[in-house]
Parts: structure tokens; C-alpha cells; sequence
């Protein structure tokens, strides 16, 4: 009976770090067809001139409420002033950060005509999320890899960061948002007014590019 | 060989770098955060930026500059000369790089890429005719790294120091700016004689680097100008990034004549010349 117990202890700890191993690779490969699919559903939406702009922004607009987790990222973003705004603050904040989001995406659909997109080489589980290594190109330039750190956030795979060549985009646009605040004296409110004026600017950029 | 040390232009651009370093010194603090605040404290540390208003002093002049003359002698450069010459140039720069990052490759214990470099100047020094084509890159898929003795020093454990903006050279740190000097310094290039003629050479090297780097950049800082809130704060945050991200050799080979191989540069992405 001993050896019995013996080898299922044996046999559960031989187990254990397969087991670890295993779910590190089933969760990168959800991870890489997740940003495969959302990926490829943003380019097709990009790239269909027959649609017009508002209706191509829209589909953009879908897609990335699904896929990012704009609530965290958000809030990640606001960092130390989020518990100093005011909830009406709160609320309008959220409403121009997803704003700013898709128009920061939809004001360059005329450079990002044609692009294409594809997994790149190198996929990776860091201690919480996965992080999945893209290949854009676009006619005419450059390819660039991108890098998306893909979270679990309430047992769904969302984007819930971008890093290009080494730069993480949420650390520098916290950094940039947070700076807004600083040099007007702490007020929240001075960043909202220049997230308004933003997201003017790149809606007038939409219109210019099309 | 006979060094004449008040013409040197390598001696004078070190001197330079060694005044720069002494500037903060005279420089301004920033308003401390309240120390009750602890998350205003841990952002205080982590931008690492106890001399801000100093630096955003510095950016202003910087933007001065640029708009007055570095930006324009860039979108000159990229109109008038040819895309094929603009890369000649540009791999040129890098080839005369090589005995820099030779040396740093080899001070960080990396023989594999010190043996990429070598192989690279020997194969483009001669059929690349003289480091004008990337033979090494195109043909033997040996590409380009940068290196500098910034990345040294941090490879060996020396931290950055707090952050600096210096006009022209851009954002950069006591640690980056000490390897741009040593760059410089212990350049072979620097020393390989006297005379109007090689001191023209060696200035007109600066100058053409100055311009490459800038209009590698041209895209880039044109999209940080418009579209950042506060654009000071954007490449501060990624400067710092990128430069680590350089040092842990983690980003993808950027071209060894990039901006960051100064030691210095805005410390973001420079797409190859279009």
C-alpha cells in the first residue's frame, strides 16, 4: 500500500510541471489565435475602400471594444489620478480615452491603406499575460514588428498592451497624460480639455486622408 | 603620429560633452512630490527626472533649434539626395563605426556579435566598396547592431544617473553622455593624424551624421509633435525604454548608424531611409 502511495506521489509530482508547461503553451496559443483573428478583422476593415469612412470606423470602433480591455488599460493609464478626479471626471475620461483610441487608428487609414499583418517569430508567457510578436507591413515601407501583451481579464483574452522596438505604449502615454496634469497644476480637467481638442485634431486628420 | 591637442576636433567635441555633463549641476530642482503621497513619490522615482524644469528648458531651446535649422537641413537632405545615396551614406557612417562597436561588443562579452561585426566591416570594406553597400546584410544576412560604450557601462552595473535633455544631442543621462564621450575619445578615427584636411573630414563626419540621424527621424518626431499631449514627456518615457530594451539587446539589430548608436538620440524607432 506504501509503494502505491509512493508512486502516486511520484507520479503526481512528475505530473505537476508538464502540467505547468502544458497550460503555459495552451495559453500562448489562444493568445496568438486571438490577436490573429482580431488582427485580421481590423485589417479587413481598414482595407475596404468600398465602405465609407464613418462605416469603416465604425467596424474598427467594434472590434476594439471587444478586443482591448479599455476599462483597464484606461485606468492603468489615468494611474495615481484616477482616485483624484471627480466621478463625473471618472466617466468622461473613460468616454474620450476609448474616443481617442479608435480615432488614433481611424485618422490613419489612408497611411495604413494596403497594410498587411502576420505572427511573427517569437511568442512568450511573462508572469501574467502572453506577449505576441506581430509583423506589419504596409506598401512602401518598412516592415515593423509589434508586440501585443495579451491579459485574462474576467476568462477572455484581451489586449491590454502594445510595445514597439522595446516601448511599451501604456507607460508612455501614462507618462504624457500624467505630465498634461502636472504642469496645469493638478487639474484633471485640464486633460480632458486636451483630450477634446485630440480628438478634434484627428477626426479633422480622418477627413483630410480619406 | 603627433596629437595636437587645442585643434583636435575629437578633443574639443570631449570637452564639450565633459562641460554638458557639468551642467545640471547649476541646474534647478523640481518640486519634490509630497512625501505622505506614496504614488506621487513612486512617479517621481520612476520618471527620474529630479532636474525637470531644467530639462524643459533645454527641450524649448532644442525645439528652437531644430525648427530653425536641423529640421529644415533634414527635409532638404531627404528632397535633394536620392534614396540610393541616402542608404550609401547611411551604411558608410556605419562601417566607420565599427571599431566602436567592436570594442563594446567585446567590453560586454559578446563574441558572437563582436564576430558579426568584424565579419561585417571586413566583407562591406571591400565588397561593399568601402562600406557604401550592405553587402554583409543583403547578401550574408549578417545584419548591423548597434553599440556603444553607454550600453557598456550599464552592461557592467553602472546606473544612468538622472535624466538629461541636451539640445541637439537629445534625451540622454550622466551614464549615456560619459559613453558618448568615451565614444568619441577612444574613436581610432578621432586620432589618425593632424592637419585642415583631416579635421575637415572629421567635422564633415559629424555633420553628415547629424543630418542622417535627424532625417531618419523626421517621421517619427513629426508624429510625436502632433499627436502628444506633452511631447517632452513622451520621449522621456521613450528614450528611457528603448535604451533599456538596447542594453538587455532585446530590440530587433537597429541600423549601427541609427540615432542611438551616438549613445545618445531620441531613443526611438528610425525606419530605414524612404
Amino acid at each position: 500500500m506504501t509503494t502505491i502511495h509512493r508512486r502516486l506521489l511520484l507520479g503526481a509530482g512528475l505530473a505537476l510541471p508538464f502540467a505547468g508547461t502544458a497550460r503555459a503553451q495552451q495559453d500562448i496559443n489562444r493568445a496568438a489565435s486571438f490577436i490573429q483573428a482580431t488582427g485580421q478583422e481590423l485589417v479587413a476593415a481598414i482595407n475596404d475602400t468600398r465602405a465609407d469612412l464613418a462605416t469603416r470606423r465604425q467596424r474598427v470602433a467594434a472590434v476594439l471594444r471587444r478586443a482591448v480591455d479599455v476599462e483597464g488599460v484606461g485606468r492603468f493609464i489615468l494611474g495615481r489620478w484616477w482616485r483624484q478626479a471627480s466621478p463625473q471626471e471618472q466617466q468622461e475620461y473613460m468616454k474620450l480615452f476609448e474616443e481617442t483610441l479608435i480615432r488614433n487608428l481611424s485618422a490613419r487609414f489612408g497611411e495604413y491603406q494596403g497594410v498587411r499583418f502576420s505572427l511573427g517569430r517569437s511568442q512568450q508567457r511573462t508572469e501574467d499575460d502572453v506577449l505576441v510578436n506581430t509583423i506589419i507591413e504596409r506598401p512602401n515601407s518598412a516592415p515593423f514588428a509589434l508586440d501585443w501583451r495579451v491579459g485574462d481579464v474576467g476568462g477572455q483574452p484581451k489586449v491590454v498592451d502594445v510595445i514597439a522596438e522595446g516601448t511599451s505604449l501604456r507607460l508612455t502615454q501614462r507618462s504624457e497624460y500624467s505630465a498634461v496634469i502636472q504642469q496645469n497644476g493638478g487639474q484633471v480637467s485640464a486633460l480632458l480639455t486636451a483630450m477634446r481638442r485630440q480628438i478634434q485634431q484627428l477626426a479633422a486628420r480622418e477627413q483630410g486622408a480619406r | 603620429m603627433r596629437i595636437t591637442i587645442p585643434t583636435s576636433p575629437g578633443l574639443a567635441r570631449t570637452a564639450l560633452a565633459l562641460v554638458l555633463l557639468a551642467l545640471p549641476l547649476l541646474a534647478g530642482c523640481a518640486e519634490r512630490p509630497d512625501p505622505a503621497d506614496p504614488d506621487a513619490v513612486a512617479e517621481f522615482k520612476f520618471n527620474n527626472d529630479p532636474i525637470e524644469p531644467f530639462n524643459r528648458t533645454m527641450y524649448s531651446v532644442h525645439r528652437g533649434i531644430d525648427r530653425a535649422v536641423l529640421r529644415p537641413v533634414a527635409v532638404g537632405y531627404r528632397e535633394v539626395v536620392p534614396q540610393p545615396v541616402r542608404t550609401g551614406i547611411r551604411n558608410l557612417l556605419g562601417n566607420l563605426r565599427t571599431p566602436v562597436i567592436l570594442a563594446n561588443d567585446m567590453l560586454q562579452g559578446e563574441p558572437r556579435r563582436a564576430g558579426d561585426t568584424l565579419g561585417r566591416f571586413l566583407i562591406n570594406s571591400t565588397l561593399g566598396l568601402g562600406g557604401l553597400i550592405d553587402v554583409a546584410g543583403n547578401q550574408f544576412g549578417v545584419r548591423g547592431h548597434a553599440e556603444d560604450y553607454g550600453q557598456t557601462l550599464a552592461v557592467w552595473g553602472v546606473g544612468e544617473g538622472a535624466y538629461l535633455f541636451i539640445p541637439v544631442l537629445g534625451p540622454s543621462n550622466p551614464r549615456d553622455l560619459t559613453g558618448f564621450g568615451l565614444g568619441i575619445a577612444a574613436d581610432p578615427l578621432t586620432w589618425v593624424g593632424q592637419g585642415a584636411a583631416v579635421d575637415a573630414l572629421l567635422y564633415s563626419r559629424t555633420g553628415v551624421t547629424v543630418v542622417d540621424t535627424r532625417e531618419s527621424l523626421i517621421d517619427t518626431l513629426d508624429a510625436v509633435e502632433r499627436e502628444s499631449l506633452d511631447s517632452y514627456a513622451t520621449l522621456r518615457s521613450a528614450y528611457r525604454q528603448r535604451r533599456n530594451a538596447e542594453i538587455r539587446n532585446a530590440v530587433d539589430a537597429p541600423p549601427a548608424a541609427g540615432p542611438t548608436g551616438f549613445g545618445v538620440g531620441v531613443g526611438m524607432d528610425a525606419p530605414p531611409p524612404r
